[in-house]
């Protein structure tokens, strides 16, 4: 008798943990088609649209950014949203709970694949079960989405060499940590070297290094650079963790000023060493864009709001929406460095 | 005298056997773990439509069908007292080894199936020979494992997943196709769950895994072969966990080096809700399965439910506890 109250003190508190944790988008009725108010304007939705945004290492900061730009457009338009995602790094928890996320039918779904073929079985079931499905940030081109957005890689290189540039008058010894074998880290580096070459002669990029994603081994790699080429002027690093790794490489080689760094995205540490004058700039992706677009076509879609022409554009095969939007880069300097800071 | 004593004590016992179905029930873990997933199970198709649909339920189950192999494969090295921290990176070796195979050198799919399962066997017997030979505890061999392993995966994909795409269709068919309405990854789980479940219960050799774990001395004066059981049981589990990679492999039609992090420690989490004790001795393999069930369910609710993804880690953790400490609270009732 002990052990059965035990049990269901256990289940109780369960699921009362999980009624905590439930978010408040709620669903009183569940009406299967959504409801538009056709009088007027047909972007007025209802509550009972739900639309999903999956993810994949769904804790870390980064998707916030994209989550609250569909936030945004979902509040503009009148329809609710959840977010979820793999916990981990993981293809089989992504596409796990992506299907999971199938059968509750939901009106549309906002994914980034963590894996482009593993990614384009599941979004073709949601999309032959008639759910819209567009990709940012991370495509899987072969599975039929509607579009996808993401910041070019390419052009942030390109950006990023501009603006190191501009910090060195155009001249000097550069060096670029990076992570080989990650396809949009190759992309930042091939649009940074390219540039480099291009527009700037009197640059000379003397060393690539592999930042491994960790502080620690970037820290270590940077100090070897600067110790190799004591002419440094500046580095490139391609992720915000490589970027915080340099930083406290400079900081202890009292280099602060003489080695220029521009970096990548915006989590804290990058922001903290803006602000401390130990990074330069850094780039902010248009991850917000890739939310609140994503959700405005998504809508778009479920309300079959989109004519490119005159007829259906389904049987037409005309593609009703942007295959591939580029959301876009901002140079983040102490200037703006505040803004960028999730609240 | 002797007559009235038996009588006496036959209805004293008719009256005990009214109650004891119910309390041994609850102290089988089997029984209560089913127990379980059957009262949560009927609650999610209360709270929410999407849960008692056949795509939702697939869906969970071959989502679990990898973890699974993998905890089968755990559940027998707790048994025996061992633990491996490798399987996961076995897992993603396997899984890049038979792709690198067919697509870089070319090889026929089954053949490369061959080989990886070959490797597998050579990782677990590396792990026996420095656990049996050298000495070496178990937590630090398989750790080092887990590293290597692992490392192996990224040497040989250079750290970018590697694409099959069709390689064959039979290959695909294993894992991605169905056999009378059902996927052949839970078929595959649900016939190895069997088959060494039936091992691990009735056979002798399998027995002997139990003696081992529960008392090493004894069981070795008892004239078993402890090193050869240890040896014998760290090459199954890394047998299982390279077949779980190859099964990975064939299920998305891509090899990448990180797959199979953190199932090390689910497979436990899976195996030790089960029943296993991490001393040895204790578990069984429907034990296990069920623990990776109700995880997998409790994971799902969480989704279907919209519960913040930060809740996700924390209830798989407290879903341990509350089970270890159900089954801490039943054994202490039966021993006092």
């Amino acid at each position: 008798m002990k052990k059965l109250i035990i049990l269901l003190v256990i289940l109780t508190l369960m699921f009362g943990l999980i009624g905590c944790g439930q978010k408040t988008t709620d669903t009183n009725s569940k009406q299967a088609t959504p409801t538009s108010n056709t009088a007027s304007s047909p972007l007025i939705g209802s509550k009972n649209e739900k639309y999903v945004m999956v993810t994949f290492v769904s804790g870390i900061e980064y998707w916030k950014g994209a989550f609250k730009g569909m936030e945004a457009a979902a509040k503009n338009l009148g329809v609710s949203v959840q977010y979820t995602g793999a916990n981990e790094y993981d293809i089989n928890q992504e596409v796990t709970v992506l299907e999971q996320v199938i059968s509750q039918k939901p009106d549309g779904i906002l994914v980034t694949a963590i894996n482009p073929d593993a990614m384009a079985v599941p979004i073709k079931k949601a999309l032959d079960a008639g759910i819209p499905v567009v990709t940012f940030d991370a495509d899987s081109p072969k599975s039929g989405r509607y579009s996808f957005l993401a910041t070019s890689n390419y052009q942030a290189g390109v950006t990023a060499a501009r603006y190191l540039a501009k910090l060195t008058g155009g001249k000097g010894e550069v060096a670029l940590i990076t992570i080989p074998g990650q396809l949009n880290h190759e992309e930042r580096a091939a649009g940074f070297k390219e540039t480099l070459a291009k527009e700037f002669p009197e640059m000379k990029l003397v060393s690539v290094q592999d930042g491994k994603s960790d502080q620690v081994a970037t820290a270590q790699a940077m100090g070897a650079i600067m110790q190799t080429f004591p002419n440094l002027v500046g580095v490139f690093t391609t992720e915000a963790s490589t970027g915080v790794g340099a930083a406290t490489a400079v900081k202890e080689a009292n280099k602060v000023g003489k080695v220029h760094i521009v970096s990548f995205d915006t989590d804290k540490g990058t922001l903290d060493n803006i602000k401390a004058g130990v990074i330069d700039a850094t780039l902010a992706q248009g991850t917000w864009h890739m939310g609140y677009w994503g959700m405005m076509f998504l809508y778009h879609l479920k309300h079959d709001l989109l004519k490119p022409i005159d007829g259906d554009w389904k049987t037409a095969k005309v593609l009703p929406l942007p295959p591939v939007v580029d959301t876009g880069v901002t140079v983040v300097t102490k200037e703006n460095a505040d803004f960028y800071y999730s609240k | 005298m002797n007559i009235m004593e038996k009588s006496e004590t036959n209805i004293s016992s008719s009256r005990k056997i009214k109650f004891k179905p119910f309390k041994t029930l609850f102290s089988i873990r089997e029984a209560s773990l089913a127990t379980i997933i059957l009262i949560t199970a009927t609650a999610m198709t209360f709270l929410t439509p999407g849960f008692m649909t056949r795509s939702n339920i697939l869906t969970t189950l071959i989502g679990l069908s990898m973890d699974g192999i993998i905890t089968v494969a755990m559940t027998i090295v707790l048994v025996m007292g061992g633990i491996d921290l490798g399987v996961g990176s076995v897992l993603a070796f396997a899984s890049v080894l038979a792709g690198v195979l067919a697509i870089k050198v070319g090889l026929n799919i089954w053949l490369a199936v061959f080989i990886t399962l070959l490797a597998s066997v050579s990782a677990g017997s590396l792990v026996g020979y420095f656990v049996t030979r050298i000495g070496l505890s178990p937590f630090i061999t398989t750790l080092g494992m887990m590293s290597i392993a692992r490392g192996l995966a990224y040497v040989l994909t250079k750290g970018s997943p590697l694409s099959l795409g069709v390689i064959s269709p039979a290959f695909d068919y294993i894992g991605q196709g169905s056999f009378l309405g059902i996927p052949n990854l839970i078929l595959i789980l649900i016939l190895l769950v069997l088959i060494f479940d039936f091992l691990m219960r009735r056979s002798a050799v399998f027995r002997q895994i139990y003696y081992v774990g529960s008392n090493e001395k004894a069981a070795r004066l008892s004239g078993i072969n402890v090193d050869r059981i240890k040896f014998g049981v760290y090459v199954l589990s890394a047998l299982l966990s390279g077949l779980a990679g190859i099964l990975t492999l064939a299920r998305f039609g891509v090899a990448t080096p990180t797959a199979g992090v953190g199932a090390e420690l689910r497979a436990i989490a899976g195996a030790v809700i089960g029943g296993a004790s991490l001393s040895g001795g204790e578990g069984t393999i429907i034990g296990a399965l069920l623990g990776v069930i109700l995880v997998a369910l409790v994971n799902d609710a969480l989704i279907l439910l919209n519960v913040s993804v930060y809740w996700q880690s924390l209830v798989t953790g407290i879903v341990l506890i509350a089970a270890v400490t159900i089954d801490m609270l039943a054994h202490h009732r039966r021993t006092s």
